[in-house]
């Protein structure tokens, strides 16, 4: 099987659709001429024209509620934020905008808008490194992708574009590089379905992007402990597979979420209350999160490693749990 | 602007008034929510700005009473409906009487933050340049409005873009009690198209015919692919900011109602033999009539169903 980064399976993603579907357009500050800052959209501008492909002024407020607007009147638009953390930036659009306008409106118009948002990382301090995740979950009207691997990344955003709803796609910045193998052929990823990564009995662990790959790592080392970890990749937050992770829970009996954001009313303070509601008979054991203690996320890489949940706190996590 | 439409200007006006005023009547009696900010004085800019769209070009529009509706012709039992959540309702009870929607009449919504629909206008302006060219999109807004952040982002893209989007202020000194000199730096809103490289026009709000003239030109230049205008309007808030506004804030009231272009444009069509008293008093009736038709309809269509709450969040 062929493989590409997440990076080349995103613009993949993109130049199919744009291909396939000529009401599809894409901008964002940089992504036309220079290719985007993070390069995802390099070769789209020369494949596709400036008509389709454009870069933006500094302007997030009228990059996403130009989207929802054109949206509304039969465009497909697909916008980069820079950084995911900019979605607060222009929260009147992405809340009010692409989240309501639907919904004031009675239903008249139609918001087949994605906006791309690459979240996560470290080095680019307090309002550049966020996964704002939990924001958009917590909102009415907003779908929610988080792909962890290549071929969720293409076939995700492949979805999000064909989706008749808003989407924002959170496309994980340390995960850029990471490559994999990805099938020929159409890929399409469903939303609203988790997939279970490693099976296991000892301990359910709920872990997306760059926190599924730690996940993965700590999973190897308990392994080798005699120690099996199941972990449930969500893939989308909204629409949310709440049936895979009871299921699992139902198994294992533990339930531990880590996720690389501010651990009140995150994604994880979500999953414990749905354990309670949902699942309670279940769990042997008390659910636990791993989160960014909520701080924001400062600059200096050592100082981002004490507060990111890492590999070792994942490690000790599970041992705590299954002893 | 020919004599029928002039016409059509004062029958719409004196529609959306007397709807405006049955708004009101039926608001102090309890029988809707006191939920409109009423238009009454602004309605005739409105309208003659509209009337230099063609029904297929698009608005977007503030909340500054329903005329831009009446002009386009959406059913006025409907929009009582949007108002008492009642089926017929065009928000189906999601935004009541200030975000009437009728797409198939160019009636595309409102935000509900002050200035939000500048960004979508924009997005509107991208979509028809690329699939209906020759129509345009038109955002109505005020004086109060132009001072939020969406204003620059909007203008200044939709500049860059040659978008074929009409930017129309209605300044009526007010933005709720604040007057406009003490909360903007320009005299008028309209400088700032300088700042836009866009032309930049400032009409009397309260000659249909001079609004309807300056529209013509921002249309035609929109048509042609050159981009936006920023047009203002000098208009007359005849009323409160809202239905018991009692305006203590104002030191002009005394002098509000004879800057009513309403009855000026009756004394007009009067005065040049377009109109005689009866066509006036035919006019009237026929309004009254409609109005009452409408509150009738109202009346008789059944509430909302409580699980419509649930319904149009997603396609």
């Amino acid at each position: 099987m062929p493989t590409r980064t997440y990076s080349q399976a995103i613009n993949d993603a993109l130049a199919e659709e744009m291909q396939r579907d000529e009401n599809v357009i894409l901008y964002g500050q940089d992504v036309a001429v220079w290719g985007g800052i993070f390069k995802v959209t390099d070769g789209l501008l020369e494949k596709f024209g400036p008509d389709r492909v454009f870069d933006t002024p500094i302007s997030e407020s009228v990059m996403v509620g130009a989207g929802v607007g054109a949206a509304s009147m039969g465009l497909r638009p697909v916008v980069e934020l820079q950084f995911a953390d900019f979605v607060i930036t222009a929260g009147d659009e992405i809340f009010f905008k692409a989240g309501m306008w639907r919904y004031m409106h009675g239903g008249a118009h139609t918001i087949p808008l994605v906006v791309r948002a690459p979240s996560g990382g470290s080095g680019f301090g307090p309002e550049h490194s966020a996964c704002p995740e939990a924001f958009i979950m917590h909102a009415p009207g907003l779908l929610c992708a988080v792909p962890s691997t290549p071929q969720d990344a293409k076939g995700l955003l492949k979805q999000a574009i064909r989706l008749d709803n808003p989407v924002i796609y959170f496309e994980h910045k340390l995960l850029y590089q990471m490559r994999d193998e990805v099938p020929d052929g159409e890929v399409l990823t469903p939303f609203g379905k988790a997939v279970v990564r490693r099976e296991g009995e000892a301990v359910t662990i709920v872990a997306w992007q760059d926190m599924l790959r730690r996940a993965l790592s700590a999973a190897e080392r308990l392994s080798r402990e005699g120690i099996e970890v199941e972990i449930v990749d969500p893939r989308t937050l909204n629409p949310f597979d709440r049936e895979t992770i009871i299921e699992s829970v139902k198994k294992t009996g533990a339930c531990i979420v880590v996720e690389e954001a501010y651990r009140t009313l995150g994604v994880g303070a979500e999953i414990g209350a749905l354990l309670v509601e949902e699942a309670l008979p279940y769990l042997d054991k008390p659910f636990k999160r791993l989160a960014i203690p909520d701080v924001p996320i400062p600059t200096s890489q050592h100082l981002v490693d004490a507060i990111v949940p890492s590999v070792d706190d994942i490690y000790r996590a599970v041992k705590e749990l299954a002893d | 602007m020919d004599q029928e439409q002039l016409v059509r200007v004062y029958r719409n006006s004196v529609l959306a008034r007397r709807f405006e005023a049955k708004i009101v009547e039926l608001a102090m009696a309890g029988e809707l929510p006191p939920a409109l900010h009423v238009g009454a004085g602004q309605e005739v800019a409105q309208i003659a700005a509209i009337e230099a769209l063609r029904p297929d070009d698009y608005i977007l529009y503030g909340h500054r009473g329903v005329a831009y509706m009446v002009a386009r012709g959406v059913s006025l039992a409907d929009m009582l409906a949007d108002m008492a959540g009642k089926e017929g309702a065009t928000s189906r009870g999601k935004g009541g009487v200030m975000h009437v929607v009728d797409v198939p009449k160019g009636i595309l919504g409102e935000s509900g933050t002050l200035g939000g629909s500048f960004v979508v206008s924009v997005g509107v302006g991208m979509a028809l340049k690329r699939k209906q060219p020759d129509t345009v999109v038109t955002y109505f807004f005020g004086d109060g409005t132009a001072n939020r952040g969406p204003f620059h982002e909007a203008l200044n893209w939709a500049a860059v873009q040659k978008l074929p989007c009409i930017y129309f202020c209605e300044n009526n000194g007010f933005a709720i009690s604040m007057p406009t000199s003490r909360s903007t730096a320009v005299e008028n809103i309209a400088d700032r198209a300088a700042g836009y490289n866009v032309p930049g026009v400032v009409v009397d709000g309260n000659d249909p015919v001079a609004v309807y003239e300056v529209m013509e030109q921002a249309v035609a230049r929109a048509r042609a692919g050159h981009g936006p205008t920023l047009i203002e309007a000098k208009v007359t808030r005849l009323q409160g900011h809202y239905v018991a506004d009692q305006q203590e804030y104002r030191t002009d009231i005394d002098q509000v109602a004879e800057k009513d272009p309403l009855p000026k444009l009756q004394q007009t069509l009067c005065d040049r033999g377009i109109l005689t008293q009866a066509d006036v008093d035919d006019i009237q009736a026929d309004a009254d009539q409609k109005v009452e038709a409408a509150v009738s309809a109202m009346r008789a269509a059944p509430l909302l169903a409580p699980e419509v709450a649930l319904q149009d969040v997603y396609a």
